[in-house]
């Protein structure tokens, strides 16, 4: 038989065995819609509003009470009033609220009588989003209420109202996004997580699916199926996972640049491109992994860690630049990565092949990874000299 | 057994020491469990201490395109660079020019100063000075805004100042006109917004979750492959032997996962100089009441899964899952009310929000009382159910020995 023909052949076998073992389509299919389903309705319109802020207004003045109408009115702010200090804190310690301000008594007298009284406020920065747009929020607001007094008194001293804003705000700062118009949360983190869960099915289902054949000890009548071919048998075995999991992520990529609409400046064709590769990279790190370790359990174990471990050193959010040194390396072994930095390129600057051609080589190179275990998985393969289990 | 004088109490505790002993045999034994509970929950804590040690970015490499040159935009060029977040690596002719730097990477953040700034301020008009962030990660946009803003900040305030003094009106007067209300700024627990402080409890206290989630499925889902399976342990009959199960497997993992508990929780923070602000009792019992949540939230879904893998194939995508939903980053005023309902499912919710609390924000336990009730309800409820999967699957086991005969 041509090697085609048993290619064809061993292929045809791996989707009987998909179609008997539900796991495949459980871990791929319904994991994917699962995760995309949870980031994309989790974070919501991108940017959390209505925070918790709680407002301790000791004064109970026209002055103090609008500002918390106003902190109320913001798209951020939601107000929380306590009548003290310590009941404030304490919810904040709890986390129950993101900020705290706290507008002293007799600050409606101490304005009117330019006696500058101050107003503190307190971030609990340990819930991340909350408390730095809290913060944001806090600052705001404090600056803007020492502006108001100054723009009554401008007013009262017959300015007009151009000339009064000249003053006010004599600079403005006009904030550009490169890549993200709205700071969509949402944006930043589906960009990268959902790709990174492709990335962990494409490494564990390449693993299940080559290892199983040494666990149920099956691995000689497949080779057997593939005229002893190991390559004809690994590429017959694998060629329907990668089919499932290219659907896939094309999919998720459809869904995300085409019908939702998320930001990406170059071509989608491109980004297609890009996750064929992620894809092809990772099933190549899985062989890999299972070619060290022929053991379905430890590299069944090895592979999850590692594709959990890949999240936090892709740079998404924290930037890899503030890691140690060693980490820096360490970033390049997962495909993700890769893909992280070419999705820069051609999501955000839109540079083009040559902007990502280096990606694109490093994508190539994990597909030699096989080759630096292809004769201790061939031998486990013929032998099935590892333990089972 | 066989002694008549052996107490019913007696029987029982030698009954579940005997399966806490074959069960911490059945776990030492277990290359791929020893993996998940020892490798990563040693190695992990100590991975990510590292690998975050250092939670800001300060001194942001940046480009500045000033297109006015004059006294004025260097002053905010200067108070830009003297914050901490940024540096300004580049004076780029054009925008064209920083754009590439950005686009390879060598940047992070353009501040864009036009021509006409000098003349607009003199005029006493508003001037505009535009940014442009890089949003390949949310920080880099972080870092610039704050630089920008707290140097706008400064630059308005003696602006203001120097044009009052034009005016004739100067020192306190005019301070008490350009802030007239004063504010005073408190971060108390976190105040250089470190990724470090709050991302790594978060990390580690999941760690605990997911490990013994995965190991103990593992576990669970070997023996039911080998045609054994938990109910089996037991020697007695009925829901007796399901307790005696549950007591002597619990222990098991009760042991194991104070010890690594401990470790991750106390040891790690100190070594590496993280804040532990909470008392230690306070923090040990929390401890408790998170390794008995787990314990019984290990068993109930364990009682799923036949195969040793199927659970990482599965359910691995749970651990960024949970992590989201324990709302220590997006904030759980924002969530949905249906997944903000499945949080509750997860012992690791509570877990993390209590101890970022007690730990961190130096909470007593009191204050912790709606994470502490959360996980109480979430062991009493996880341990009904683990016990009734167990009855259940004995049953079956029974049957199934009654129709071979």
């Amino acid at each position: 038989m041509s090697l085609f023909g048993e290619i064809a052949e061993v292929a045809a076998r791996e989707l009987k065995i998909m179609a008997k073992r539900p796991i495949y389509v459980a871990a791929s299919v319904i994991t994917m819609a699962f995760c995309t389903f949870f980031f994309l309705t989790f974070l919501g319109k991108g940017l959390p509003e209505d925070l918790p802020i709680g407002v301790v207004d000791l004064d109970g003045s026209s002055i103090s009470r609008r500002f918390a109408r106003e902190l109320d009115a913001s798209r951020l702010g939601k107000t929380v009033h306590y009548p003290d200090f310590v009941q404030a804190r304490n919810d904040m310690q709890k986390g129950r609220i993101n900020a705290f301000i706290v507008l002293p008594a007799g600050l409606n007298e101490d304005v009117m009588a330019y006696r500058r009284p101050v107003i503190s406020y307190y971030v609990n920065s340990l819930y991340f989003v909350g408390g730095a747009l809290a913060y944001k929020q806090a600052l705001t607001m404090a600056t803007l209420s020492s502006a108001a007094v100054q723009r009554e008194v401008l007013r009262a001293k017959g300015m007009d109202e151009d000339k009064i804003m000249g003053m006010l705000q004599p600079i403005v700062i006009d904030a550009h996004q490169i890549g993200n118009a709205t700071t969509s949360y949402q944006t930043t983190l589906c960009n990268m997580l959902i790709p990174g869960m492709l990335q962990m099915i494409a490494i564990l289902l390449t693993i299940y699916c080559l290892g199983t054949e040494l666990k149920y000890r099956t691995s000689r009548k497949l080779l057997e199926l593939s005229g002893g071919s190991f390559g004809a048998a690994i590429i017959g075995k694998l060629i329907p996972l990668t089919v499932l999991m290219l659907m896939l992520g094309w999919l998720c990529d459809l869904l995300l640049y085409h019908w939702l609409h998320f930001p990406v400046a170059g071509s989608i064709w491109n980004i297609f491109l890009g996750t064929t590769m992620l894809v092809l990279a990772s099933e190549a790190l899985g062989i890999f992994i299972l070619g060290c370790l022929p053991v379905l359990r430890d590299a069944i174990s090895v592979g999850s860690l590692a594709s959990m471990l890949s999240l936090s050193l892709t740079g998404f959010t924290l930037p890899v630049e503030v890691m140690p040194a060693p980490f820096t390396g360490l970033t390049c072994v997962f495909p993700l990565r890769h893909y992280y930095l070419f999705f820069i390129q051609e999501g955000i600057h839109a540079t083009g092949f040559g902007g990502w051609y280096v990606q694109l080589l490093c994508f190539m190179a994990f597909l030699f990874l096989p080759l630096l275990v292809w004769r201790r998985l061939k031998n486990a393969y013929i032998r099935q000299d590892y333990p089972q289990n | 057994m066989g002694n008549r004088k052996a107490t019913y109490l007696g029987t029982w505790i030698k009954e579940v020491y005997a399966i806490f002993a074959s069960e911490m045999k059945r776990i030492f034994l277990d290359r791929g469990v020893c993996i998940i509970f020892f490798l990563a929950g040693l190695g992990y804590p100590l991975l990510y201490n590292f690998m975050y040690c250092n939670g800001t970015l300060d001194e942001m490499p940046i480009a500045v395109v000033d297109l006015a040159d004059c006294a004025d935009s260097r002053a905010y060029l200067r108070k830009v660079n003297d914050t901490r977040e940024v540096r300004i690596k580049y004076h780029c002719a054009s925008m064209e020019e920083a754009r590439r730097l950005m686009e390879k990477r060598k940047i992070h953040g353009i501040v864009l100063i036009p021509s006409d700034y000098a003349h607009r301020l003199a005029a006493g008009e508003q001037a505009t000075i535009s940014t442009y962030a890089d949003m390949s990660s949310l920080l880099y946009y972080k870092s610039l805004t704050m630089a920008t803003n707290y140097a706008m900040l400064d630059e308005i305030r003696e602006i203001q100042l120097e044009r009052y003094a034009a005016a004739g009106t100067v020192g306190e007067q005019a301070c008490q006109l350009v802030e007239a209300i004063p504010y005073e700024e408190n971060i108390p627990y976190n105040n250089a917004f470190s990724y470090t402080i709050f991302f790594i409890p978060a990390v580690l206290i999941l760690l605990i979750q997911q490990t013994m989630f995965y190991g103990g499925t593992m576990l669970a889902g070997t023996m039911r492959e080998e045609g054994d399976s938990p109910f089996m342990l037991g020697s007695g009959k009925g829901a007796g032997g399901v307790i005696r199960v549950m007591a002597g497997r619990g222990l098991a993992y009760f042991v194991i996962y104070m010890v690594l508990g401990i470790y991750i929780t106390i040891i790690t923070p100190c070594v590496f100089g993280q804040p532990v602000n909470g008392r230690f009792g306070d923090l040990l019992l929390l401890l408790v009441f998170y390794v008995l949540a787990c314990i019984m939230f290990t068993f109930t879904v364990s009682s799923f899964f036949r195969k040793r893998e199927t659970v990482f194939v599965t359910l691995l995508f749970l651990s960024p899952v949970a992590i989201l939903l324990s709302g220590f980053s997006w904030p759980t005023s924002a969530f949905p009310w249906y997944w903000r309902a499945f949080s509750y499912l997860f012992p690791s919710t509570f877990g993390i929000q209590g101890y970022l609390n007690v730990n961190t924000a130096g909470c007593d336990l009191q204050m912790a009382g709606p994470q502490m009730m959360g996980l109480s309800i979430q062991i009493m409820v996880y341990f009904v159910l683990a016990c009734l999967n167990l009855y259940l699957e004995g049953r079956q086991i029974a049957k199934h020995s009654r129709d071979a005969e």
